[in-house]
């Protein structure tokens, strides 16, 4: 089953994803902040990272860019877990971060459990 | 003047009064008579108000040139007629010369009188006319320097900076609080070009803008500047072009505020909204989170009272949620953070997306969602995003509100220098007393119908903030059952600027 890095400062949060990957049997590792997310990335190679994007230590553009601009992680999958929500601001955060990022896909918190699969698989490719 | 003159006549032959006064009151005239110099002076002197005098020149006693000399003294307006025997040019040429206005030798048929006392009248008429114009006119232009200097005072004693260009963007008129604002000597700037005066860039170009504008529904822009400085001055900027009856632009009038202080409050106040939405926002999407977690049954089963619960639960922090979006919403706009990047946009495409984006939520209804463009349409100047804001909101507030089997439409059409932008729906429409609120922030329409409707009552608050920074503006049109229409007229993109 394939493996998939959550990283986000909000344990709650973190658990409550772990949850809904777990009911789809994901086999999911928890990160508590950007640095962690970092290294475990590196460790664990997971096949896709579900990525929070305001974190203090490190945020998920900084995790985002150093992995993405690694010839060794850079085809892992990243979904953007982003809070900046609402309409008018999401559109532009996507072309504006989203893009430059790098990152595969983004999904504001808080997410629909069957929405978040969907994009996973999308981004597994078993969509 | 023909009815009504009053005629003296001065000789000392009867036989000449009471031919003359015979003759001329039948043209409905009034003909006093004197049978000597001194009656007539004395008649004159009297204030009776002659406008014309028939004097003979031989007269026993005082002689008609003393007397005429003596009348121009009294008023040298009236005129006098000199009367003059046989072949005596020699003296009617010597009375005109003392300012007498005509003459007229014996012996005279009627008719002669009558021309020449009914020129004379006239010549009379018009005198006066010009008197009163050039009172009139002495008026007005003492009117006009009072009412200048007193423009002038207030201008110069305002708060407010004021600058007038003229159509050649000379500056006409400025006051000490606009040099002040501005950081110009205002001394350095009448008389100058806009251009050579060391003015903002932006509010140079409205104000030429100002000048080109034709027709322009939106005569007034009003925009900010930060005046950089060692302390940097921020300015609300109101430009208005002037026109004469026919249209055409005259000038332009500039009225600055200074805003600093607001300007430094506002940002005070954003940066605490934002602070505070966004410690709220994570720790209610968490909750959101988990209540979404649990309603799928991934904590375990869940009884059907519990889900009911749990449901509402999250309806609710949903709400919630949207409050605190809509709050950082506005507090970055308020932060000046939102219209930034100004492009030339293809409507049709915009609107397109839009409705792309909008039409699975509408369908989930039963709502039909059309777009019907009238091509082609000029490029809109605007932010993408934001404007794509707009009309997502517009047409997420039709959805709202439209119940199901309703249609939603938008409609974009080209409108002189504008592109006008309809968003009209068949849904519960709007009562007449909510109409001129529902713009303002936090409004909501409360009535039975919208009771189970989730809002915050920001968005339209946030839609005008977004068109008005786009120069545009946004209106609606209400029934209450009888669907709605909100209407945005954004400017076109100038050719120069496309």
């Amino acid at each position: 089953m394939s493996k998939i890095l959550i990283v986000d400062d909000d344990p709650d949060l973190v658990e409550a994803v772990t949850m809904i990957l777990e009911s789809k049997d994901y086999d999911v590792i928890a990160a508590y902040g950007g640095i962690e997310g970092l290294e475990k990335a590196k460790t664990e190679e997971p096949d896709l990272i579900v990525l929070d994007v305001m974190m203090p230590d490190k945020d998920g553009y900084a995790v985002c860019k150093e992995l993405k601009g690694d010839p060794k992680f850079g085809n892992i999958p990243i979904l953007l877990l982003t809070a900046v929500v609402s309409k008018i601001p999401t559109t532009r955060y996507t072309q504006q971060m989203g893009l430059e990022t790098e990152a595969d896909d983004y999904i504001d918190k808080p997410v629909e459990p069957a929405e978040l699969v969907r994009r996973i698989e999308v981004l597994l490719g078993k969509a | 003047m023909a009815g009504g003159a009053r005629i003296l006549v001065v000789d000392d032959e009867q036989i000449m009064r009471d031919g003359c006064a015979r003759i001329l009151s039948k043209k409905d005239w009034e003909v006093v008579t004197a049978e000597s110099g001194e009656a007539g002076l004395e008649a004159i002197k009297g204030g009776d108000g002659f406008d014309v005098v028939l004097l003979d020149l031989m007269m026993p006693g005082i002689g008609g040139m003393e007397v005429l000399e003596a009348t121009q003294q009294v008023d040298p307006n009236l005129l006098v007629i000199v009367i003059t025997g046989y072949a005596t040019v020699e003296s009617a040429v010597e009375a005109m010369k003392k300012g007498a206005y005509d003459f007229i030798p014996k012996p005279f048929t009627p008719d002669q009188l009558r021309i020449i006392v009914n020129r004379a009248l006239e010549k009379r008429s018009l005198q006066r006319e010009m008197e009163l114009l050039k009172s009139e006119r002495e008026r007005s232009l003492r009117d006009i320097a009072t009412e200048k200097s007193r423009i002038a005072t207030i201008i110069n004693c305002m708060g407010d900076g004021v600058m007038v260009c003229d159509r050649d963007s000379c500056v006409v008129l400025s006051n000490p609080a606009a040099g002040r604002m501005l950081g110009i000597q205002e001394s350095s700037m009448i008389g100058n070009p806009l251009s050579q005066c060391s003015i903002d860039g932006t509010l140079t170009e409205t104000i030429m803008e100002s000048l080109r504008s034709v027709d322009s529904p939106f005569p007034t822009v009003s925009q900010e500047l930060c005046v950089s400085g060692p302390t940097p001055v921020f300015l609300r900027a109101h430009t208005a072009p002037v026109r004469n009856d026919v249209g055409e632009t005259l000038g332009s009038v500039t009225v600055l505020q200074d805003i600093t202080g607001l300007k430094e409050l506002d940002s005070m106040k954003s940066d605490f909204v934002a602070m505070v939405s966004h410690e709220l926002r994570s720790p209610v999407a968490s909750i959101h989170q988990q209540l979404s977690v649990m309603l799928e049954g991934m904590a375990g089963d869940l009884t059907e009272r519990q889900l009911r619960m749990m449901r509402r639960a999250k309806e609710r922090a949903n709400g919630l949620l949207e409050l605190i979006n809509d709050l950082l919403d506005l507090s970055k706009i308020e932060a000046g953070m939102a219209v930034q990047y100004k492009e030339p946009l293809l409507m049709e495409e915009l609107l397109g997306r839009v409705r792309e984006l909008m039409l699975p939520e509408a369908e989930a209804k039963g709502l039909r969602l059309e777009l019907d463009v009238e091509p082609p349409l000029r490029l809109v100047k605007g932010d993408r995003n934001n404007l794509e804001g707009v009309f997502t909101n517009l047409v997420g507030n039709a959805i709202k509100y439209t119940p199901e089997g309703g249609e939603i439409t938008i409609r974009a059409t080209g409108e002189g220098e504008n592109v006008r932008i309809d968003v009209s729906d068949t849904g519960i429409g709007i009562a007449k007393q909510d109409l001129p609120r529902i713009f303002d922030r936090f409004y909501r329409v409360k009535s039975e119908k919208t009771r189970q409707i989730v809002g915050t009552g920001l968005g339209l608050s946030i839609v005008k903030h977004i068109v008005e920074a786009h120069l545009g503006t946004i209106s609606v049109e209400s029934e209450e059952g009888g669907g709605s229409t909100f209407t945005v007229v954004l400017p076109a993109a100038s050719v120069q600027s496309r």
